[in-house]
C-alpha cells in the first residue's frame, strides 16, 4: 500500500516538473537580443525592455504573439540569402529627426520620402544614406530639414557621422547620440536671384523606454545648427547659429506597426527682393516642423513611412493651424541591405 | 434473443468507448477565418465583404487511415504552397457612401470603388491598408462644384483628383466597447478650371462603433480648408490676384459635423445613409466665394462576392435648397483585394 502511495506521489511530481517547463529546456536560453524586434545586430541594445503592442483585455492571448521577434542569422557563406533579409534591421531616424540609434555593422540603410501636395507641380524629397560601422557609428549622407525661400520645407544636404554612445541601456536611462553634418552648398533661385544655402548641425538626442510602457518610445534633442546664405548679387551674406529644439515619439502598435509623430524647430531662409518700399532683404528665421503618420516593416527590410506633416512660417504667421490646405501628405520607404553578410556569402569577407 | 441484445449491447458500448477514445478531428479552418461565424476572434460582427472560405481544406487531409476525415488520397508529390495562409479578417469599409468611417483597411488589402452617376460624375477612389493602422488612398471626386454668379446652376468640377492619408486605431482595440477611430487628410492637387486655381483640403476625425451584428454608426467632425485663385493675367508691376481661402473666413465655417448609418438586414445586403459636406466655389459672388454644401445619401450595398460589392443610390448635392431636381442616381463597383497581403506574407 505505501509502495503504491510513493510511487503515486513520484509520478505526480514528474509531471508536475514536466509542466514547469513549457517550452523545453530551450526556452530558458533565450538571449535578450530575441526579445525586441528592433534592436541593433551588434547587440548594443541587450537591455532594452521588450516592446509589445497593446493588447485589448478581452483579445486572445495567441494574437500578442502573433510574429515572434526574429533571431539574427549569422552571416556565414552558407546562409541562404533570404536568412540574410529576415534579421532585425534597427533605424535611425523617425521622420526627419534622427535618432540616438545606428544602423549597425557592416549595415547599408538607403531611405526617402516624398511629397507632391505640399507645392503644387513640385515634388519634394528628402533621403538619407548611411553606412554603419561597429555597431556605434554610421557615416551618411542626407537630407537635413530646412525651409526653402519659397516657404517650402525644402532639406539641404548634408555628409556627416553619427555616433551612439556606448551607456548600458536600462529603463528610464536614456539612450544619447550624436551627430554632426556637414552642410553641402544647395542653390535657390526667387526672382531672378540666387542664393546659395548651407546648413551645418551638430545633433545631440536621446532615446528612453520605460520596462513599465513598453510600447511607447521618447525621443528628444536639440540641434545647433549654423545657417549661411549667400545671395549672388551685391547683398552681404547672412549666416547665423540657431538652437532648435526637437523630439518624437513611438507608439508600437502590433509587431511591424508603429505610430510615429515628431516636431521641431528648422531654420528658414527669407528673402525679399527690393521694392520701391524698401531694399532687399535676406535673413535666417526659424519654423516648426510637425509630422503625424506611421511606420510599417513590411518586410525584415523594408519600411513604409506615410505621415501628414503641419508647418508654420515665422515669415508668413497668418498661416495658422486651420490652414490645412497647405499640409501635405508624405510617403517614403527604407531600405535595409546587410552589405557585409552579402560580402561574407559571395566572397566570405565581413563574415560573423 | 437476450444473448443477441447483449452482444449488441456490449458491442455498441465498445464502439462508443473507441470512438471517445479518439482525438478530436483538427478544426479545418485556419485561425482568424471568420467563415461561418458572425464575426472574428475579438468578438467583432463582420459587417459586410465576408472573405470566402479558402478551397482546398481536404488537399491536406491524410486520409482515414491517417486520422484524417476523407477517403480522398493524399498526392506525396502535389507541390506544396509557398504561401502563408492570409489572416483575412472581415473588412469593414473606409466609407459610407460619402463620409469617411472609423474603421481603416487591414494591412497590404487594396480596395478600389468606381462609380457613375446621373449627373454626368464618374469617380474612382483607390486605397491599400497600411499596417493595420493606416492607410493612403489616390481618389477622383465630383462634390466638388462651381458656378460663376450666385444665380448660376452649380456644375461639377471633374477630375478632381485628391490624395489621402488616414491614421486609427481598430474597434475593441483599447478597450472594450471602444469604437473605431480615424484621423484622416484628405488634400486635392490644384485644379486649373476655368481660369481659376483651385484646391481643397479636408482634416476628419471619426468614430464608427457596431450595434449588434447588424449595425453601425458613424459620427465625426470636419475642418476644411479650400483656396482659390484667380489665373487671369495682369499688366506689369500689378500684383496678382489675391489668393482667397476658407480659412481666412473663420473657424465657424471651416468646421463641420458628420455622420452615417449602417444596417444590415439581411445576410448579404446593407442599407447606408450619410450626411457630409462638399466645397462649391463661386467665382464671381462677393461674398461666400467658397462654401459648404449639405450632401445627404442613402442607399444599398450588396455583396456579389468577397471581393465584390456593388452600391446604388441616390445622392442630394445640396439639401439646404431642397431641389430634388439635383438628386443624382449612382451606381458603384468595390473591388477588395488580398494579393498584395498575400505577396508580402509569401515574401516574410
Amino acid at each position: 500500500m505505501h509502495l503504491r502511495i510513493v510511487t503515486l506521489l513520484a509520478i505526480a511530481i514528474a509531471l508536475r516538473s514536466a509542466a514547469a517547463e513549457p517550452q523545453g529546456p530551450n526556452a530558458t536560453s533565450k538571449t535578450p537580443r530575441e526579445a525586441t524586434p528592433d534592436q541593433a545586430p551588434g547587440g548594443t541594445r541587450e537591455a532594452t525592455p521588450p516592446v509589445t503592442p497593446p493588447v485589448a483585455p478581452d483579445e486572445p492571448a495567441e494574437r500578442a504573439h502573433e510574429a515572434p521577434p526574429p533571431v539574427t542569422p549569422r552571416a556565414t557563406r552558407d546562409a541562404t540569402l533570404g536568412s540574410l533579409f529576415r534579421r532585425p534591421f534597427p533605424s535611425s531616424r523617425l521622420f526627419a529627426m534622427p535618432l540616438a540609434d545606428v544602423v549597425g555593422a557592416y549595415m547599408l540603410s538607403l531611405s526617402g520620402d516624398g511629397s507632391l501636395l505640399q507645392k503644387p507641380g513640385a515634388l519634394t524629397s528628402a533621403g538619407v544614406l548611411a553606412v554603419g560601422f561597429g555597431d556605434i557609428a554610421q557615416l551618411e549622407y542626407r537630407h537635413t530639414e530646412a525651409i526653402g525661400l519659397t516657404g517650402l520645407n525644402a532639406p539641404v544636404p548634408a555628409v556627416g557621422v553619427q555616433l551612439k554612445l556606448p551607456i548600458p541601456e536600462h529603463s528610464g536611462i536614456p539612450a544619447v547620440g550624436i551627430a554632426f553634418r556637414l552642410g553641402v552648398p544647395r542653390s535657390e533661385t526667387l526672382d531672378g536671384t540666387t542664393i546659395n544655402e548651407t546648413v551645418t548641425d551638430l545633433y545631440l538626442v536621446g532615446r528612453l523606454r520605460f520596462a513599465s510602457v513598453p510600447w511607447l518610445t521618447m525621443h528628444g534633442g536639440t540641434r545647433i545648427s549654423s545657417a549661411k546664405a549667400v545671395p549672388g548679387e551685391a547683398l552681404p551674406a547672412e549666416q547665423k547659429t540657431l538652437w532648435l529644439p526637437t523630439a518624437g515619439y513611438e507608439v508600437t502598435m502590433n509587431p511591424t506597426a508603429k505610430i510615429v509623430g515628431e516636431i521641431a524647430l528648422a531654420p528658414q531662409f527669407q528673402y525679399a527682393p527690393a521694392t520701391e518700399l524698401g531694399p532687399a532683404m535676406l535673413a535666417i528665421g526659424h519654423g516648426v516642423l510637425g509630422r503625424l503618420g506611421m511606420r510599417w516593416r513590411v518586410l525584415p527590410a523594408i519600411i513604409l513611412d506615410g505621415s501628414l506633416g503641419y508647418q508654420i512660417e515665422d515669415a508668413a504667421p497668418t498661416a495658422g493651424f486651420d490652414a490645412v490646405v497647405s499640409w501635405d501628405i508624405r510617403l517614403g520607404a527604407e531600405v535595409f541591405v546587410p552589405w557585409g553578410a552579402l560580402a561574407c556569402r559571395a566572397a566570405g569577407v565581413f563574415c560573423d | 434473443m437476450k444473448q443477441m441484445n447483449g452482444v449488441i449491447l456490449a458491442t455498441v458500448l465498445g464502439t462508443t468507448a473507441i470512438a471517445r477514445a479518439q482525438p478530436a478531428p483538427a478544426d479545418p479552418s485556419p485561425p482568424g477565418n471568420s467563415t461561418g461565424s458572425a464575426g472574428d476572434s475579438a468578438g467583432n460582427p463582420a459587417p459586410t465583404g465576408s472573405p470566402a472560405q479558402p478551397a482546398g481544406s481536404t488537399a491536406s487531409d491524410p486520409g482515414p487511415l491517417l486520422g484524417g476525415q476523407t477517403d480522398a488520397p493524399a498526392d506525396p508529390y502535389a507541390p506544396k504552397s509557398h504561401r502563408r495562409e492570409v489572416d483575412r479578417k472581415p473588412i469593414n469599409f473606409p466609407e459610407v457612401l460619402t463620409t469617411p468611417t472609423g474603421w481603416l483597411l487591414p494591412a497590404g488589402v487594396l480596395y478600389s470603388n468606381n462609380a457613375l452617376d446621373t449627373g454626368g460624375g464618374v469617380t474612382s477612389d483607390n486605397r491599400v491598408g497600411l499596417g493595420d493602422v493606416a492607410e493612403f488612398g489616390i481618389a477622383t471626386t465630383d462634390q466638388v462644384r462651381e458656378r460663376t454668379t450666385s444665380q448660376d446652376k452649380p456644375e461639377q468640377i471633374q477630375p478632381y483628383v485628391t490624395a489621402s492619408f488616414r491614421l486609427g486605431i481598430d474597434e475593441n482595440r483599447l478597450f472594450p466597447g471602444e469604437p473605431g477611430v480615424t484621423l484622416g487628410f484628405r488634400k486635392s492637387f490644384e485644379r486649373n478650371h476655368h481660369g481659376q486655381k483651385t484646391r481643397i483640403a479636408e482634416l476628419t476625425l471619426v468614430a464608427s462603433k457596431h450595434l449588434g451584428d447588424r449595425v453601425a454608426l458613424h459620427a465625426g467632425g470636419a475642418l476644411w480648408d479650400a483656396s482659390l485663385q484667380s489665373n487671369a493675367t495682369v499688366p506689369g508691376g500689378q500684383d496678382p490676384p489675391q489668393e482667397i481661402t476658407l480659412h481666412g473666413h473663420g473657424l465657424k465655417n471651416q468646421v463641420r459635423v458628420f455622420g452615417g448609418f449602417e444596417a444590415r438586414p439581411l445576410a448579404k445586403s446593407e442599407i447606408l445613409i450619410d450626411l457630409g459636406w462638399a466645397p462649391e466655389f463661386c467665382y464671381q459672388c462677393d461674398t461666400d466665394k467658397i462654401r459648404l454644401r449639405p450632401e445627404l445619401s442613402w442607399g444599398v450595398r450588396y455583396e456579389v462576392a468577397s471581393f465584390l460589392h456593388i452600391e446604388s443610390g441616390v445622392r442630394v448635392p445640396d439639401i439646404g435648397n431642397s431641389n430634388l431636381l439635383d438628386a443624382q442616381i449612382f451606381g458603384q463597383v468595390t473591388f477588395t483585394s488580398f494579393a498584395l497581403k498575400s505577396a508580402v506574407e509569401s515574401l516574410k
